[in-house]
């Protein structure tokens, strides 16, 4: 079986599927294992590349995957196919199986598959151009994943989405032109846009054009990625978009558009120039990571929260490729992913049960549903980054990987922010946990609306006892 | 300093969109937008005659095809159905905005005399000066102007400069890579247009600077 039908035969199912079942109750359900089908034969195309026996998979010369990428493309297989297993209980209790909202859902469906197979393209870009077509296309599968409730809100909220990413992107075109012009002078006959080729010529590279380029593409992919006052599009996108849609966006997106950079900054650091990827992108973390857990004490809505505690990750990723270390650069995006998740998962639970998105009015859920309570209170503890869970190693090499190095200035701001973070998101929580119901609905399916969530704080859980953080260095 | 011809198409393309700052009337933009990019198709045209390459001579119809007719078609076709005529106001003055995109074009002239690109080639300043002056102007017509559909415009406008900037600068892309760029950016201007109607529908007005009530 070639790698490409590997990649695209049950996606392409899972599309038949959609369309053509009558029911969406077993439409929904028959994804749901196909993605999961999915993950398995994904898992086993890049098997050799985890365990170290291959370094790099290549499918064509524009198209290849190694080690970094690997882990980068199950993390998103299973980010996606946990949402949508959620999202059988998550739309059963929308009410979405009436028949003027089938067809809502089937295009809610149709386009999470699209986003799918987008993002896996990322991962699998050797090739600029390409790369930038496909962080594009996430862009443009995403937005109606947003526009789902089709509500004001979620209108405002797409629109503000569609339009500042795309501009953010057009940026980034504009720094991977730059970048191309810079590989023509000398470097490579005729300019390259191949990852392998620009760095093997990495030092040919004429370096002031390439600063350009790199400057213009951390700008446009980082707008993408929440970067600190580009970020402006993100809470609202993700508060607005159903819950299964918020958590591929933030397990999912964010972890594509920083790989994109991360991409760019491996081609600046084999020019020579170590030094730019540093600065430019340790200050931009460290900013967008103070940033976010100041506005993390001021948070009136629970998915706004989340979604902030988001950017905080994306600052801390950021400063993780700033610092040259891809394997810490996974491991942050592994934790975060899953314990985001999960809180997302069941954030959208918790909405649905209590009526409101302010965290004002969510009250008391230790009586309401105990099974939630404590996986919203373990995932604020995973995200935040409190010992036993995976988040803590992580963070823990980036303190002393950055004190190793003698960044002191960023090794403080970084444990002030941190701390901060881990206050204001406990605070939150602990209201919403404690005092009593202020509505009379009582929680639905225990089991089925925990079992996705809990699975996923496990595997943070489960990084972070294990010698799994280990694995990656 | 004498222009090649080249040139001068390049730098007719940035007062299009100069012009286009200075008009409310949506329909005029529209028409602006598929001049502006048939002369970007033929400045295609010229230089893949100059290069001798097929590759883009495709890529030159493409563009004509895709976003000198289709796209212009489906944004005339889109403000039909909401019935807008004019942008209801900008943010500043119309007449001060298009002084402002003309400074940018004296910006961009130094700006692209700083480009370290080497001059060698014959597609030198004037060219790049066109490019960002694109990209500036588009920009500041996403920033003033209320109506949906004109962020559209000046999102396509930025595009055109990023593609001038490509095709003059640099030996030319691969074709595929400008392909998928164009389908993008199509699939990219469905989107926005099909939010828009719904904008409409929703809020009985295309207004964008209303769209606020999502806050900290």
């Amino acid at each position: 079986m070639g790698p490409l039908l590997q990649l695209t035969g049950l996606p392409a199912l899972a599309l038949i599927c959609v369309w053509l079942c009558r029911s969406t109750e077993r439409m929904a359900r028959l994804v749901a294992v196909l993605l999961w089908l999915q993950v398995a034969a994904t898992g086993t195309l890049v098997a050799p590349l985890l365990v170290q026996r291959e370094t790099s998979l290549v499918i064509s010369p524009d198209f290849a995957v190694d080690r970094l990428a690997a882990f980068f493309v199950l993390i998103t297989q299973v980010v996606v196919a946990a949402s949508m297993t959620h999202a059988n209980v998550f739309f059963a209790q929308e009410g979405s199986h009436q028949t003027e909202r089938r067809r809502n859902l089937r295009i809610f469906y149709t386009c999470a598959i699209l986003f799918l197979q987008a993002m896996t393209a990322v991962f699998f870009c050797e090739n600029l151009g390409f790369l930038w077509i496909s962080v594009e296309a996430t862009t443009l599968s995403s937005a109606r994943l947003v526009y789902f409730h089709r509500s004001k809100h979620a209108l405002e909220a797409a629109w503000k989405y569609l339009i500042i990413c795309s501009v953010g992107i057009a940026f980034a075109l504009f720094g991977t032109m730059f970048i191309f012009a810079s590989s023509q002078y000398g470097a490579i006959a005729g300019g390259s846009l191949n990852l392998e080729e620009l760095i093997k010529n990495g030092p040919a590279l004429q370096y002031p054009l390439l600063r350009l380029g790199f400057l213009f593409t951390l700008l446009g992919y980082g707008t993408k990625a929440g970067i600190f006052p580009l970020h402006s599009w993100l809470p609202d996108a993700h508060s607005e978009a159903p819950a299964p849609a918020s958590a591929m966006l933030s397990g999912g997106l964010l972890n594509c558009a920083l790989f994109a950079i991360f991409r760019i900054a491996q081609i600046v650091t084999a020019s020579g120039h170590p030094s730019l990827v540093r600065n430019a992108a340790l200050s931009a973390g460290a900013i967008t990571v103070f940033a976010a857990s100041l506005f993390l004490i001021r948070q009136h809505g629970i998915k706004r929260l989340f979604a902030y505690s988001s950017i905080e990750n994306v600052g801390l990723m950021l400063t993780a490729i700033g610092l040259g270390s891809g394997p810490l650069f996974v491991l942050l995006a592994l934790n975060h992913s899953a314990a985001k998740v999960a809180l997302f998962l069941v954030s959208g639970n918790i909405i649905q049960c209590s009526g409101s998105k302010e965290l004002n009015d969510i009250r008391g859920l230790l009586a309401v549903s105990p099974y939630w309570s404590a996986v919203i209170m373990l995932g604020a503890f995973a995200v935040t980054g409190a010992p036993p869970f995976g988040a803590f190693a992580a963070e823990w090499q980036l303190l002393s990987l950055g004190s190793q190095q003698h960044l002191w200035i960023l090794v403080a701001l970084l444990v002030a922010a941190l701390t901060l973070s881990f206050l204001a998101v406990c605070m939150h929580v602990g209201k919403m946990l404690s005092g009593n119901p202020k509505s009379k609905q009582s929680p639905f399916s225990p089991f089925g609306s925990t079992v996705v969530p809990a699975c996923l704080i496990a595997v943070t859980l489960i990084t972070g006892l294990t010698a799994v953080p280990k694995f990656f260095f | 300093m004498t222009l090649s011809p080249l040139e001068m198409v390049a730098l007719s393309i940035a007062l299009t969109a100069i012009l286009m700052v200075g008009s409310t009337h949506l329909r005029l933009n529209i028409w602006m937008f598929a001049g502006q990019t048939a002369l970007l198709a033929g400045l295609t045209a010229l230089y893949s005659w100059q290069r001798q390459d097929l590759h883009l001579f495709l890529v030159a119809m493409a563009l004509f095809v895709l976003k000198a007719i289709a796209v212009p078609k489906f944004l005339l076709f889109i403000i039909q159905q909401v019935h807008v005529q004019r942008d209801s106001g900008t943010v500043i003055p119309t007449p001060i905005a298009m002084h402002l995109s003309i400074g940018f074009l004296g910006i961009s002239y130094i700006l692209a005399s700083q480009l370290p690109i080497p001059h060698a080639n014959g597609s030198g300043w004037p060219s790049s000066t066109a490019a960002i002056s694109l990209v500036c102007t588009g920009l500041l017509l996403m920033l003033i102007r209320r109506i949906a559909l004109s962020q559209i415009i000046g999102f396509l406008i930025m595009e055109n400069g990023i593609y001038v900037f490509g095709l003059t600068q640099t030996t030319g892309m691969p074709l595929l890579i400008e392909m998928g760029v164009l389908l993008d950016v199509l699939a990219g201007v469905m989107i926005a247009g099909l939010l828009a109607f719904r904008i409409k529908k929703n809020f009985e007005h295309i207004d964008v600077t209303m769209l606020a009530e999502l806050k900290e």
